[in-house]
């Protein structure tokens, strides 16, 4: 086993102590994250090749994140297992089964994953979604965007203020990316209604509460993957302006704006009953679109 | 549950923006507060005893919550059991936040909240879906529907 790159960089020395123990997991948190509300990314019956027993195995799975859980029954409560896929390739193979694939590591002694749906379409469908479900694909999309989004609002560096407390750069991919000049990790452009971020950082994941000291984020900016300028206040609710915890005053009310400029994402959108009533909306209809899909 | 693990072990070798030794201490009654080095890979949290190449054990990063505990400290709760603390000491204030804010991010749902935030904003000031150049403008995940509100 090859030493960690994670002790070099801290130039510790390290030892090769093989492991008895089997590495431990956030188990029930994990399980909690397959069966959560959020919508899963794909689901749907996919045959298994067993590790042992080397039939193939009906199982639902669910696709979240970069997370592939199975489940012995579609209406099983606990999975029976996850394939972590960051860092996968996912391929057609060859096998006497049809509509076979297969999910690859890189690392040594890897196992391969093989698979198999029940139609060309539905191969073809996991193959794509699997192969676009890691982590790092979802951070070059998000870098891309924001490259963009950047470009299109044309403001210069030293203006951007922070977005949404979510809204900030990612530090660089752990594998590096070819996607063009690396990401200067610029914090976000334009604003968003503060009533925005309250409603939505209550929401289920990451919450942040924090201690009286709210100073602006000096700290990841001197990450290795620069950001540039303001980092404070992706943490609370309200765009940090000291204490973070009272909200800034609202903006003066704009007259004469016909409903045109307001919009679920219009900065102009000032009332924030209005807002929250479209996102409501909005809410409610994907919600029942979703179920309506399984 | 079975994950597979020798895959997780090498995610946990891969190169990782964030690394340090931390004081850890675990969420059961009775753990105390251990030197550990800490690494951050995507959405998990490894942990490795200071002279080991495997770690101890990960932390999915998923439906958590970041709450700073003191000057220096801040701990991780997970969702369906928040009674459960895994505390971190660092060894300055500005560590901490530091911490703080990689973790935040670390997440997968995080993430997908920004994009599907940047795709809205940017077909609002275009009119253009930028992912649809990418060929993926269906992708599940990059649904507003993906039951996350738009922001």
């Amino acid at each position: 086993m090859k030493k960690g790159d994670g002790g070099k960089r801290l130039g510790l020395t390290r030892h090769f102590r093989p492991r008895i123990a089997t590495m431990k997991l956030n188990e029930r948190s994990v399980v909690h994250y397959a069966t959560c509300d959020s919508p899963p990314d794909k689901t749907g019956f996919l045959f298994k090749k067993g590790e042992r027993n080397t039939a193939y195995h009906r199982r639902w799975f669910i696709l979240k994140g970069n997370l592939l859980f199975y489940f012995e029954e579609r209406e099983s409560r606990e999975p029976i297992g996850v394939i972590v896929l960051e860092g996968c390739t996912v391929e057609l193979c060859e096998s006497a089964e049809e509509y076979a694939f297969a999910i690859k590591f890189d690392c040594a002694k890897a196992r391969v994953y093989k698979m198999a749906a029940d139609s060309q379409a539905a191969m073809e469908s996991w193959v794509k979604a699997l192969s676009r479900a890691s982590f790092e694909y979802m951070r070059l999309v998000v870098r891309e965007l924001e490259k963009q989004l950047d470009e299109v609002q044309g403001r210069p560096k030293s203006a951007r203020k922070p977005l949404l407390p979510a809204l900030t750069a990612c530090s660089k991919p752990a594998a590096s990316s070819t996607t063009g000049p690396p990401s200067s990790g610029q914090s976000l452009a334009s604003t968003a209604p503060h009533a925005n971020s309250v409603t939505w950082n209550q929401a289920e994941d990451m919450q942040l509460t924090t201690g009286p000291a709210r100073e602006n984020g000096v700290a990841w900016n001197k990450a290795p993957c620069m950001s540039n300028g303001c980092a404070e206040g992706f943490s609370v609710p309200w765009e940090g302006k000291g204490d973070g915890f009272r909200p800034p005053p609202l903006p003066p009310r704009r007259r004469g704006g016909s409903g045109s400029l307001e919009s679920p994402v219009s900065p102009e959108t000032e009332c924030f009953s209005k807002l929250h009533d479209w996102y409501g909306m909005e809410v409610a209809k994907v919600r029942t679109e979703w179920l309506q899909n399984q | 549950m079975r994950f597979n693990e020798k895959e997780l072990a090498f995610l946990s070798r891969q190169p990782s923006e964030k690394a340090a030794e931390l004081g850890m201490r675990g969420p059961k009654k009775g753990d105390v507060v251990k030197k550990r080095l800490v690494k951050l890979v995507v959405n998990f949290l490894f942990y490795f005893r200071t002279d080991e190449d495997e770690p101890i054990g990960a932390l999915l990063l998923e439906q958590c919550r970041v709450e700073r505990e003191d000057d220096q400290a801040f701990s991780i709760v997970f969702l369906d059991e928040a009674e459960r603390k895994y505390l971190f000491e660092c060894d300055s204030q500005e560590q901490c936040l530091e911490w703080i804010d990689s973790i935040v991010k670390a997440s997968y749902e995080f993430m997908r909240k920004n994009l599907i935030f940047y795709r809205t904003e940017i077909h609002r000031l275009t009119g253009k879906d930028p992912l649809e150049q990418y060929g993926i403008s269906d992708e599940a995940r990059f649904q507003v529907n993906n039951g996350h509100p738009p922001l």
